[in-house]
């Protein structure tokens, strides 16, 4: 054997930055992280069935469940995503340290930055694949759902004797609760969400002693910056000048200033109720939710860079 | 030939750690420096909390030092690419308890971005040096303190580095796993890669090193090849085998009527090493109370 | 020391990175506002509501698996007839899904009709607080979905329902002046035909309304010929009546049988629709040259006097003082 080094092409960052990821997204798929979704399943498939007592008209009968589906659905899509991006990320950094498994990680030729990436893109992988299962089991029972609710309400609508054009109407108001594209974008739109929650609790867990403390103070952050936005417009509205309003300015800005603005995200629940959600605005989602991952990533790496373990 | 660059190079390195609410920070290395040249196997010893894990530390660039450089094969250890020639086995190490030892050294080979066929014969290679091919399979999680350490070594080796550094490789090893990783040592000296290892377990260190350091609170007391170092010049030891009680006395008793020579003492042989790595750490202590 | 620097760096950094993304989140949450995926500011919350509202906003992707429990929770204040429990349940639901159309239309439902007719039937209470109860419960019915417009504008479904409160028989009495009454239900089915997605009867609907302002007769029998021409299939006895009704009303001199042969198929049909809308007097229908023509037919139909309809007993319209 040649004790000298091999020659061998210096591995680009994006090949360790996938390797890292991909053994991140090994780890929390063998602790079991995929039992969720038999659960989501079990939650999605009983939605379906259960017939909640509750008033429904001739107009509105089976309407109703397509609403309860997505709702179900979605909901648990969003529980998923927050508490996982928070606890594993704030899991797997200090796992690391505490294992040593970061030293024989870091004394391989391993940036710091593609370290933190890895473990990031690992979290997400793992939520992106969790959240499309979830989304392709979702959209195919709604599917099924929307078309039976449809024949039923055709039916119906033709024996009362409604004219053409009213059950046009009546057919296009079904479908807005069905499957729609605008909800994949509500998915879409989880997933973004749950980068820069995860972004963010990588970015706490660089300098904080504890698991436990990144994930209160994620979800703190996470829970506050429901607000942000009300923040941002309390600085705005305010009038300049008067004296009592200008520390409750200041303030408001600093809330904005600081806080990432998460109420954005709740265009979800408006989808889920059968609102249109235009690419455009998509595009603007995925744009803000970029801006905060990378800056989250930067920051970190900044904190991370000159760490001492 | 870079074999003219000293594989590890520690230059007056001196680390504090910052102890919160007191002022005086903790100097935990204070001006050491070691050389070791390619090839060579050193042991650096010392007791708990002496500076050793700091030291190597520092040299992987895990912490950066308050003062001082280090370098491996030339390359600044702050610097990324200084690990390219490295293999690190920190002491107890803990590897991902879901992988089975061959994932492990597939994704500390990938990390260093072995690929494909070679990274498989490269892993296959390393599992029959370790001796844990029939436990390849197993996740890591079960596997005995021995078998992590041997795992350990085989993913500080696995992109064939020139340097291999091992903190405390035999701590909590029972004796035969220890025995095991001390052959290992010697099979990567037979193969011309330098070592640089820290132990407080002294006779093994004598077993395997060429040249040692002590380092004692933080400071290099003694440095130099083993032999040299335990070497005493006015001394002579005779080590028998099957020497009966009467050649025993005949010997002593020559000695007296020599007049010049002095028993000095007789009996099992003992740690050498030991002896003179209490001697020194006494006469830092001494010396020590003195100035105060 | 480097450290404290390095963290006075970072804060210094989130900042700038806030100011950067700070005017883009400003303005898309305006965009998002417009396109109604995000509920506009219209209500500024009195104190008692900012509770609902904060854990409106903060449960974000939960908030309508939560109103789907409280709706369940809703029911079951119904099946007990807690009234206002359930109202202060439907409050709390809308913060939570303030675009599904189902919970704005079945809150206001409990209160305007449910609990109406609790109070107007089956409530404990002496009269006078039931009288009160009664019109309290439809108002609030009202109010609901005056609220649910508001915040659905283009929704004419809701239109339509507070279209078909207002000038439900049973109801209008709640409210005050009829006419007036009927004027602002013509507003809402007017509103719902308007956004273009009704049904051909929300436009019949909002004819039936305008026909019973007092003072837009002119506008109505514009909107009845309308309506008349755009049918696809025989139009309701309803709209004959009052067309006859609208055309009589400017020119009350005109041939009342030939005015009779234009719009009904056959006297005898005439005779029934009018007839009927004679005696339809709860619901507040115009009546003019009903009398006439009705005399006329009847006579040619040879309806003895004592059968005539115009000898009927009339119901009186809906009165409260004389229902509790």
């Amino acid at each position: 054997m040649n004790p000298l080094p091999i020659l061998r092409s210096i591995p680009s960052h994006a090949s360790r930055v996938s390797v890292i990821a991909l053994h991140a997204f090994t780890q929390l798929v063998r602790m079991k992280v995929f039992y969720f979704l038999g659960f989501f399943a079990v939650i999605l498939i009983a939605s379906n069935f259960f017939n909640l007592p509750q008033h429904e008209g001739p107009e509105s009968a089976g309407v109703n469940i397509l609403r309860s589906i997505k709702s179900w659905s979605l909901g648990a899509m969003t529980l998923f995503s927050v508490v996982l991006s928070i606890v594993a990320t704030a899991l797997l950094l200090p796992k690391d340290v505490e294992d040593r498994t970061l030293y024989t990680i870091l004394a391989k030729p391993v940036p710091r930055l593609d370290y933190l990436a890895g473990k990031l893109i690992g979290v997400l992988l793992l939520i992106f694949v969790s959240l499309a299962l979830m989304d392709i089991l979702m959209t195919v029972i709604l599917h099924l759902r929307t078309n039976m609710v449809l024949a039923d309400q055709v039916a119906a609508a033709e024996a009362r004797g409604w004219p053409a054009g009213d059950i046009q109407i009546l057919k296009s108001d079904i479908l807005a609760q069905g499957p729609t594209a605008s909800l994949q974008g509500a998915v879409f739109s989880v997933f973004l969400r749950s980068t820069i929650i995860a972004s963010l609790a990588l970015l706490i867990s660089t300098f904080s002693s504890s698991t436990l403390f990144t994930t209160i103070i994620s979800f703190l952050i996470y829970f506050i910056g429901h607000f942000q936005a009300d923040a941002r417009a309390a600085y705005f509205s305010q009038e300049a000048g008067t004296s009592d309003g200008w520390f409750t300015k200041m303030i408001s800005l600093l809330v904005a200033l600081i806080l990432p603005d998460f109420q954005i995200f709740n265009v979800i629940d408006a989808v889920i109720e059968g609102q249109v959600m235009p690419v455009l605005i998509l595009g603007k989602l995925t744009l803000i939710g970029l801006f905060y991952a990378v800056f989250y990533v930067i920051a970190s790496w900044f904190i991370f860079a000159k760490k001492e373990f | 030939m870079t074999d003219s660059l000293p594989a590890v190079e520690i230059r007056n390195l001196v680390k504090d750690f910052k102890t919160s609410f007191k002022r005086q920070p903790l100097r935990a290395v204070d001006d050491v420096s070691i050389r070791i040249m390619p090839g060579e196997v050193y042991g650096l010893i010392g007791p708990n909390g002496s500076g050793k894990s700091t030291t190597m530390k520092a040299l992987l660039g895990l912490v950066a030092p308050t003062s001082g450089q280090c370098s491996i094969f030339g390359k600044d250890s702050m610097k990324v690419d200084s690990r390219n020639e490295v293999g690190f086995l920190p002491e107890n190490p803990y590897f991902y308890k879901h992988l089975s030892g061959e994932e492990t050294l597939k994704f500390y080979g990938k990390l260093c971005g072995i690929k494909g066929k070679a990274l498989n014969e490269r892993v296959a290679e390393l599992l029959a040096l370790v001796d844990l091919k029939e436990a390849s399979h197993r996740r890591i999680g079960g596997y005995s303190k021995g078998m992590l350490q041997r795992i350990g070594l085989a993913q500080a080796l696995i992109q064939e580095p020139r340097l291999v550094i091992l903190d405390e490789p035999t701590a909590g090893v029972d004796p035969i796993g220890s025995w095991e990783i001390r052959d290992l040592i010697f099979k990567l000296r037979a193969r011309g890669i330098t070592v640089f290892l820290c132990s407080h377990l002294l006779e093994q260190v004598q077993e395997v090193c060429d040249h040692v350091g002590i380092i004692f609170r933080g400071k290099m007391v003694k440095e130099g090849k083993l032999e040299d170092l335990i070497a005493i010049e006015d001394q002579t030891e005779l080590i028998m085998r099957n020497a009966s009680p009467e050649l025993v006395a005949n010997i002593e008793r020559m000695i007296i009527e020599d007049g010049q020579a002095q028993l000095v003492r007789s009996g099992r042989p003992r740690t050498t090493l030991e002896r003179l790595f209490l001697r020194e750490t006494q006469k830092q202590e001494t010396s020590k109370s003195q100035s105060k | 020391m480097n450290q404290w620097r390095k963290y006075m760096i970072l804060c210094f950094a989130v900042l700038m990175a806030g100011a950067l993304r700070l005017p883009f989140e400003r303005t898309l949450t305006v965009e998002l506002q417009q396109a109604n995926l995000l509920p506009a500011k219209l209500e500024v919350k009195t104190g008692a509501r900012i509770g609902q509202t904060f854990s409106a906003v903060s449960l974000g992707g939960l908030r309508t698996l939560v109103a789907t429990f409280l709706n369940l929770r809703a029911f079951a204040f119904f099946s007990e007839q807690r009234w206002e429990d359930v109202a202060e349940s439907y409050d709390t639901i809308v913060d939570l899904a303030p675009r599904t159309r189902y919970y704005w239309d079945t809150g206001s439902w409990h209160q305007a009709y449910n609990a109406a007719s609790y109070y107007l039937y089956e409530s404990d209470l002496p009269p006078l607080r039931r009288k009160l109860a009664w019109r309290e419960s439809i108002l609030k019915g009202r109010d609901f979905l005056e609220r649910a417009i508001q915040n659905n504008p283009d929704d004419w479904q809701l239109l339509e329902a507070l279209g078909f409160l207002l000038s439900d028989a049973n109801k209008i009495a709640a409210f005050g002046s009829p006419g007036e009454s009927y004027e602002k239900a013509y507003e809402a089915y007017k509103a719902a035909v308007d956004t273009g997605n009704a049904r051909a009867f929300t436009e019949r609907a909002a004819l039936y309304s305008l026909a019973r302002v007092p003072g837009r007769e002119t506008e109505a029998l514009t909107l009845a010929r309308k309506v008349e021409k755009d049918l696809d299939h025989a139009g309701t006895p309803t709209l004959y009546g009052l067309l006859y009704v609208l055309e009589y009303y400017p020119d009350p001199n005109q041939d009342v049988m030939k005015l009779v042969d234009t719009i009904f198929e056959s006297r005898k049909q005439a005779y029934e629709i009018l007839g009927n809308q004679w005696l339809r007097t709860r619901d507040h229908f115009p009546v003019h040259g009903i009398a006439r023509a009705i005399t006329l037919l009847e006579a040619e139909l040879q309806v003895s006097e004592a059968q005539s309809v115009l000898k009927h007993k009339l119901q009186s319209p809906m009165n409260p003082e004389e229902e509790f």
